[in-house]
């Protein structure tokens, strides 16, 4: 039996291939973005070890704040610790560490390195040290406040050579600094892609972070006692009054390789789970392929079976084949998805994240991964189709015809509506108070359901959808139609991978409209100026305080209000707090204050949301304790109650909180209320001036701004709708192999209308609408379920915020007019095929 | 009716392989089909009736040679004038698989109309329907029909465009001999009353009788012919060939 399954699959190479390449495709995303991931880690662990390379210990403060998405801050610490570090034995160099934020701007005006979502922007020490990695590689190290130095990447980015002038943008303001050296990292020249401008100790303290301050102490050893010893006695001679801790080389590499992975994990998962996803679309494809094939060799196996083959036989030469196919398909998936981490670079980089390459790793969990599940699925993808070969009657041999099994039972409908309705109960039970949890099930149920219930409504609704073409095209048309309604079980197969890929696109879409949606009144209610000044830098960096208080004073402007987050420790746990500026706040940035006024917001009080105040029993006069970056403990009084918390959320404080602390101060927006009278021209004239000065954030409208603000979800929609294309292309695959085979099998029927006059181009007509019918008939569905998904992930998010449900009619329309595409090009080459069927050969009876 | 011949062949051969493997499937055949006759082609198997019927459709194509259909000659068509030609001048019966399964038999008779977007003599179409007793199977699709009522959905189809000339390809050949011989009054009545040409390959010396006239080929050749024949008459003539 080996035999005859091993001859069949040599003797149809081309359904082979056909077959396989669902597979291909598969596991080639599978193994795509396990290579891809594994080149990623690789690259950033080698960045970092290359970083303390030369770093023996490293000092740092105990003291963190660790906020949601695990950002972290720590405080800094005094540099005067520098001096007694340096009198421990042992040591052969000690040096102050910043790493802050700071953006070099080119010479057109615009900053190099990209806003938000690219590699950090860095401001840095540049100095001789022996356990630096930085390299002079042309003039020197920058020795007073008015030198820089530039990494070489960015230097020549900026077209910079030494002597110019060159601006930099930090916490403290812009300034023009003059280019004294160009140095290397290591081997590099910019390490992972991120900018760096290098100042000596003292300006780097007093430019980008605060005067007699570091972030981190490194320092080299002599060499004559190990790191660990090393690094014993540095923590032995800093009084612990300083709380601080002291980290061998080793240590810091590993800590930062970890922290590096574990935010890159979620990107790891993110992608695994995209191809998980196409994986799952692609098993519908090999099944659909298995199921045609198997019906097409139907006589065959009847044929076996008549001269003695048992069901078994039968059904393991099906089995035997699947594995042939599963481990030829998932080799060259393999390969084909190492050339695919190479596009999926190219594709993050146009969504605007660069990241570093290096050389490519290729894991050996990836090849045996990726091996065992494309085997796995192709098998058991292949198993139901198996068995129904197995189960092939003898006598079929003797019929005309080989047609597929069409009988639709009543038991799939019911098991279908039962899911359907068990998922409904599932979801109405989350809305009636059950948890979150349970909305996952529910959805996976309604899938299924849907998924079950494919063939039953395949017919009728092929039907339905195909009425315009016979409307349009007349016979072509009524064939096209009629071929896609007469094999519910083929189409409703075929359409299940456009179904799965819309739903999720239009869930997607359903969320990003949602957000956009509530974002735009957001905006609307609270600000009420008519320009702002944004920065996408989250997180890292933002806009100098200094830029809202200079607009704040132009005579053109009635006023201008800076609103940034602080990060703080309440009651032991990381928050976000908002500062304003309460002198400029009212009348442009609008908290709707129910109690209290901006007045009431000093540095010893605190402003909190009516959510917070009824959640927390908290009234005027409560105090709250806040722990700031620094270990500053603050009790604040609570002065004023507010109803918009949409923007501010839970606490708004004012910026003289933290005015001489240690604690990194940005505006993350400037909003601005020109005075009446003053033309549009000439308000962005002036605003674009200042803006310009400083180098960095965007003018906008109001519009614009609130346009702006919404967009932000667009680059993770990008993404998204980049990694769902994966599974889109595996549909459009199944829908082209689906066509092919059966032309194949219709091939009679085709040379018979050939023969009585219909001609290449009609022939083509049909195949056409056939396939954009299938299309259309899995986007129609998968946009039912996709905007039932969005609702209910919306609705998730309830507790986040977010509080009304759009239905995306635009993403929706464009969805449908791909499919639509996307049929006219799936059909293109199967429709080829059928003109090239051999007309005797069809219509002569052999 | 000026040409007294619908479909004309001279000196038509077709050559499969070359060589020693040469085979002459039709060696310079010369044969014309009357208009307003019921003609048919027999021979041995391998004899090239059927090669000759399908060249003469424009369904193959010769080697050498001439074939006119209605006036055109066919040799001179690009694959797209040979299908409206197929289309608009030619009806077909064949063996068996005549009809498109997902369309009802009324759609099946009109398809070459259809495919045409020609809306046809409905007058014409409606005496074709009654003329083969299909009126109550319109509806229908070729799944729900009898062996005997696909046939004659196929002759309706054949008649349906009012055709030059209509080919057949053993049209009994998959039938009971009473369903078949009703196929053949139906084809016998298109001629006798709807002044039809019918050209059909068969290897039945009683469907051969139905016909005016008899072509008899032999080895690619013209073997002789034989006029207002009956079964006897046939089965003689087939042994003086040497059957």
């Amino acid at each position: 039996m080996l035999r005859i399954a091993l001859k069949g699959i040599l003797g149809r190479k081309a359904r082979l291939v056909l077959t396989s390449l669902a597979v291909i495709l598969g596991t080639a995303f599978l193994s795509g973005t396990a290579v891809f991931s594994a080149t990623l880690n690789r690259t950033f662990d080698n960045l970092f070890s290359d970083v303390f390379r030369n770093v023996d210990s490293y000092v740092r403060s105990t003291q963190v704040i660790e906020a949601d998405f695990g950002a972290e801050e720590r405080q800094r610490i005094p540099a005067e610790l520098i001096e007694t570090i340096e009198a421990v034995p042992g040591i052969a160099d000690v040096q102050g560490d910043i790493q802050a934020f700071a953006r070099i701007i080119g010479k057109d005006g615009q900053p190099l390195g990209s806003e938000g979502a690219g590699p950090p922007t860095f401001g840095s020490v540049g100095e001789e040290f022996k356990g630096a990695l930085w390299t002079i590689s042309e003039g020197k190290f920058p020795s007073n406040s008015t030198e820089v130095a530039l990494d070489e990447a960015s230097a020549k980015a900026g077209k910079y050579v030494i002597g110019d002038k060159v601006k930099v943008v930090a916490q403290a303001g812009s300034r023009d600094f003059t280019l004294v050296g160009i140095a290397g990292y290591g081997d590099v020249r910019s390490p992972g892609g991120a900018t760096f401008a290098l100042f000596d100790l003292a300006t780097a303290q007093e430019f980008l972070a605060k005067p007699g301050f570091v972030d981190a102490i490194l320092i080299s050893g002599d060499g004559s006692v190990s790191d660990e010893e090393l690094a014993q006695a540095i923590n032995a001679a800093i009084p612990s009054s300083y709380k601080t801790e002291t980290l061998t080389g080793a240590q810091i590499t590993q800590e930062t390789q970890d922290q590096i992975g574990s935010a890159l994990s979620f990107f790891n998962i993110l992608l695994s789970t995209f191809s998980y996803i196409a994986l799952g679309v692609g098993s519908f494809v090999i099944y659909n392929v298995f199921s045609i094939s198997a019906a097409q060799r139907q006589r065959e196996n009847a044929l076996l079976r008549a001269i003695g083959a048992s069901k078994k036989q039968v059904t393991r030469a099906m089995l035997i084949e699947s594995v042939v196919v599963g481990l030829f398909g998932s080799v060259i998936g393999l390969f084909a998805g190492i050339g695919l981490s190479k596009a999926l670079s190219a594709l993050l980089k146009a969504a605007g994240i660069d990241l570093p390459t290096g050389g490519l790793v290729v894991p050996s969990s990836a090849i045996v991964n990726t091996i065992v599940v494309g085997l796995i699925v192709t098998v058991s993808s292949a198993w139901l189709p198996a068995r129904r070969a197995g189960k092939v009657p003898p006598l079929a041999a003797m019929r005309e015809t080989a047609i597929e099994i069409v009988a639709l039972t009543r038991r799939r409908t019911i098991f279908g509506f039962v899911l359907i309705a068990l998922g409904a109960a599932t979801i109405i039970a989350v809305t009636n108070g059950a948890s979150n949890t349970w909305l996952g099930l529910g959805i996976l149920f309604v899938f299924s359901g849907t998924i079950t219930l494919g063939p039953v409504i395949a017919r009728p609704v092929a039907l339905l959808l195909g009425k315009p073409a016979e409307r349009l095209r007349g016979v072509t048309g009524t064939m096209a139609r009629q071929n896609s309604a007469r094999n519910p079980k083929r189409t409703s197969r075929t359409a299940s991978p456009v179904l799965i890929g819309v739903a999720l696109v239009t869930a997607v879409a359903a969320l990003a409209a949602s957000i956009r949606t509530q974002i735009d009144g957001v905006f609307t209610e609270q600000f009420k100026g008519n320009y702002a000044i944004s920065t996408t830098a989250r997180g890292f960096g933002g806009l100098s305080p200094s830029l809202a208080d200079e607009i704040n004073l132009l005579p053109e402007v009635e006023r201008a209000t800076g609103v940034g987050l602080l990060t703080v420790k309440i009651e032991d746990r990381g928050q976000y707090l908002t500062t304003i500026n309460p002198a400029t706040a009212e009348g442009v940035f609008d908290l709707g204050l129910t109690s209290g006024t901006y007045a009431d917001l000093t540095a010893e009080t605190i402003f909190v949301s009516e959510q917070y105040a009824e959640n927390n029993d908290a009234k005027l006069g409560d105090t709250i304790a806040v722990t700031l970056a620094d270990a500053e403990v603050k009790s604040l009084t609570i002065a004023g109650i507010y109803e918009l918390d949409d923007l501010a959320g839970k606490y708004t404080v004012s910026r003289d909180l933290i005015k001489d602390s240690t604690v990194i101060n940005f505006d993350l927006g400037v909003y601005i209320k020109t005075k009446a009278g003053i033309s549009e021209e000439s308000a962005r004239a002036v605003l674009q001036a200042a803006v310009d000065k400083y180098g960095q954030g965007t003018l906008l409208s109001k519009r614009e701004f609130i346009d702006s603000q919404s967009g932000q979800i667009n680059q993770l929609l990008g993404l998204i709708y980049g990694l769902l294309f994966l599974s889109v292309i595996i549909a459009v695959v199944g829908i082209i192999i689906t066509l092919l085979l059966s032309v194949f099998e219709r091939q009679r029927e085709i040379g018979l209308l050939r023969a009585v006059g219909m001609t290449k181009s009609q022939v083509r007509t049909t195949v056409r609408w056939e396939s954009v019918i299938t299309s259309l008939l899995g986007a129609v569905v998968g946009i039912v379920l996709g905007v039932g998904l969005g609702w209910v992930i919306v609705y998730a998010l309830r507790d986040q915020g977010l509080t009304s449900f759009s239905v995306p009619i635009s993403s929706t329309v464009s969805i449908l007019i791909m499919a639509f595409v996307i049929g006219v090009l799936a059909a293109v080459y199967p429709a080829w095929r059928a003109t090239r069927v051999n007309l005797l050969t069809a219509i002569t009876t052999s | 009716m000026n040409n007294p011949s619908a479909a004309t062949a001279t000196n038509v051969s077709k050559i499969y392989g070359h060589g020693d493997s040469e085979v002459r499937a039709l060696d310079n055949v010369s044969v014309q089909f009357e208009t307003g006759k019921f003609t048919a082609i027999m021979g041995p198997s391998g004899s090239g009736k059927s090669t000759l019927m399908h060249c003469m459709a424009g369904l193959d194509e010769m080697t050498a040679g001439s074939v006119t259909i209605a006036d055109i000659d066919i040799a001179s068509l690009k694959d797209k004038e040979l299908t409206r030609l197929r289309r608009d001048k030619i009806g077909f019966v064949f063996q068996s698989f005549n009809l498109v399964p997902t369309l009802t038999a009324d759609e099946n008779i009109r398809l070459p109309l259809l495919l045409g977007n020609n809306n046809g003599n409905e007058e014409w179409i409606q005496k074709v329907i009654n003329t083969v007793h299909l009126q109550d199977r319109l509806t229908h699709r070729p799944s729900e029909l009898s062996g005997g009522q696909q046939q004659r959905v196929a002759v309706a189809r054949a008649l349906a465009s009012e055709p030059a000339i209509i080919f057949a390809d053993e049209p009994t050949g998959n039938l009971d001999s009473t369903t078949g011989n009703e196929i053949l009054s139906f084809m016998r009545k298109a001629v006798d009353e709807l002044g039809q040409t019918i050209v059909m390959v068969t290897h039945d010396p009683v469907s051969a009788s139905y016909a005016d006239r008899i072509v008899f080929l032999k080895d690619g050749k013209i073997a002789g012919e034989l006029l207002e024949p009956t079964p006897e008459l046939v089965l003689d003539y087939m042994k003086k060939l040497g059957h």
